[in-house]
């Protein structure tokens, strides 16, 4: 299990460098993409918004978070499932049933292996970011809790948009209407709401995580362990689904001969 | 020993309300060393049976038997079987062929050191070290099908399941696909192998198997199989042409005479014929055998018609 990890890792990481100046433009655009947004929304909210004050830093350091975390949601979904129809097309993707692997465990190793490379890409457009907005963001070693869980419940859904390819080939579309859903996912501001919108919003997938996260990083607030165990339990049920989806997809995939034919 | 043992496997397709019966009923097996060329028009069912084999389509009924493990129910049964399946080159284009190799090596349960080993091995069988560090996408598509059927087997299966090996290949590359496939047979791999191009078939196989409408129609060994649709006859070729006094005493054989060429068509007149033709001067004599393409098409349309 530890050799095919470090496996896709070192797949990933070649398929990564192989052609550099794609990952670095991938990098400028995501930051000069924030850059544009970022001005965007300081000119919409007006001269009455002042970034020099405490309210008007949180502000914009809540804007920082939420564009990373989507960024990296976006990051992970787009890459699943892409790779998952480049595989089809070129033919590695039933080499991989092939394996004695089941499946879903080389998919999850995969994703694994793929997200240390889209971290280190992250961090370098975070930095970025961080240097072009003057926004000064901290990093308790804590906020990694949450981020866990962010990811475990946004590898849940690449995982079921993942079946979902696998069974109807086309997902783009979906895709595209999904980005502005993970926006109101990630900016939903789960810890200011009381009552059924907050029990909704705690059920809804990474919502709580990214509460968590803004909370840490922006508010310099410590970490609410309860709420840390409801994101918990959230990144485990999604990502469980996602498992159990892509399963039931691949079994259903190869009872109806779908893994090849794109 | 008996690496592949396929029974009875069925597959039917539903499309709306449409139900297609894809394979019917078909049973193979296949021995360590031995290679079968599993032939069929388009649309016969040899690629959904391959898959099934390969545990890529579950079957509606039957069972497959890898090394005696089911492939659709024992993950480990896969590590008996290597597949370079139809129409791409099943590699990562943007790595070189030692990664590619090194990649599988490990996704089919070697250590990466192993991996690595087989790896320039096979390169070096191949004849591609000096390609080992460019990329896939960069190779001729002779070189790119070389470096899938090592990828397929770098982690040295039993079974090794080739679907079109040589489509798209030039004379050159096709003919390097066939030493390999042999050299692969020879060192105790089965080979389930499907192609068009059935003079590839007929020189590489061991048996033959014909499906059709996803029935397997014939099976038997190569040879046997043209033996028993080859005439009786024989073409016996002189140096200079049958002198005309030797013509009558030649009547009861049953000869068709044109100049130098004598077509006997009963087979077990040969020597007594060749008694009555001394001491002219023979210069070829050649069974009438049939090739594959002719019992193809003659089996495949019988039972069209």
């Amino acid at each position: 299990m530890i050799a095919l990890f470090l496996a896709e890792l070192r797949r990933s990481w070649i398929q990564f460098i192989r052609y550099p100046l794609e990952a670095i433009l991938g990098v400028f655009i995501s930051t000069i993409t924030f850059y544009f947004l970022f001005m965007g929304a300081s000119y919409i909210a007006g001269p009455g918004v002042n970034l020099s004050d405490s309210a008007g830093a949180e502000r914009l350091d809540v804007l920082v978070i939420g564009y990373v975390l989507w960024i990296l949601t976006l990051f992970v979904l787009t890459e699943t499932t892409n790779s998952l129809e480049a595989e089809a097309k070129t033919g590695t993707l039933e080499q991989l049933f092939l394996s004695p692997f089941r499946a879903v465990t080389v998919f999850l190793l995969r994703a694994l292996a793929g997200l240390a490379i889209r971290l280190i890409l992250i961090a370098v457009s975070l930095g970025l970011i961080l240097g072009i907005t003057g926004s000064r963001l901290s990093f308790p070693p804590l906020l990694l809790l949450p981020l866990v869980t962010m990811l475990m419940s946004t590898y849940g859904f690449a995982f079921l948009l993942g079946g979902l390819l696998l069974l109807f080939k086309q997902v783009r579309q979906l895709l595209g209407g999904l980005q502005f859903g993970l926006l109101l996912l990630i900016g939903t501001p789960v810890e200011n709401l009381a009552g059924l919108g907050r029990l909704v919003a705690l059920m809804a997938p990474m919502t709580p995580s990214a509460g968590l996260l803004r909370d840490l990083m922006a508010r310099s607030v410590g970490l609410d362990w309860a709420m840390f165990g409801i994101a918990l339990a959230n990144g485990v049920i999604y990502l469980g689904l996602g498992l159990w989806c892509f399963s039931w997809a691949e079994r259903l995939a190869k009872q109806r001969g779908l893994l090849s034919g794109y | 020993m008996s690496i592949l043992q396929v029974q009875n496997l069925g597959k039917t397709y539903r499309q709306g309300k449409q139900t297609i019966d894809a394979v019917r009923q078909v049973s193979l097996s296949l021995h360590a060393g031995e290679i079968l060329a599993f032939l069929g028009p388009n649309g016969a069912g040899k690629t959904t049976t391959i898959k099934m084999i390969a545990g890529l389509v579950r079957p509606d009924s039957g069972q497959v038997r890898l090394n005696g493990l089911d492939p659709h129910r024992q993950a480990q049964a896969l590590k008996a079987v290597g597949a370079v399946l139809e129409g791409n080159r099943n590699l990562y284009w943007r790595l070189t062929p030692l990664e590619n190799l090194e990649y599988f090596g490990v996704l089919r349960g070697l250590s990466r050191r192993v991996a690595r080993q087989r790896g320039l091995d096979w390169l070096g069988r191949l004849g591609l070290e000096h390609k080992r560090h460019a990329t896939v996408q960069t190779l001729s598509r002779g070189m790119q099908q070389k470096v899938a059927i090592a990828v397929a087997l770098v982690h040295a299966p039993k079974l090794l399941l080739l679907d079109e090996p040589t489509l798209g290949l030039d004379v050159e590359a096709t003919q390097t696909v066939k030493a390999i496939v042999r050299e692969i047979a020879a060192s105790g791999c089965a080979i389930l192998l499907t192609t068009h191009q059935l003079d590839i078939a007929e020189a590489l196989s061991d048996r033959v198997a014909i499906i059709r409408a996803g029935a397997v129609i014939a099976e038997q060994p190569t040879r046997e199989l043209i033996r028993q649709f080859s005439g009786q006859s024989y073409r016996i070729e002189l140096e200079e042409p049958l002198p005309a006094a030797l013509a009558p005493r030649l009547a009861p054989f049953d000869l068709t005479i044109a100049d130098r060429q004598l077509t006997l068509h009963r087979g077990d007149l040969l020597y007594d014929l060749l008694e009555k033709l001394r001491p002219l001067a023979i210069q070829e004599i050649k069974k009438d055998t049939a090739d594959l393409t002719e019992i193809f098409l003659k089996l495949v349309q019988e039972k069209t018609t």
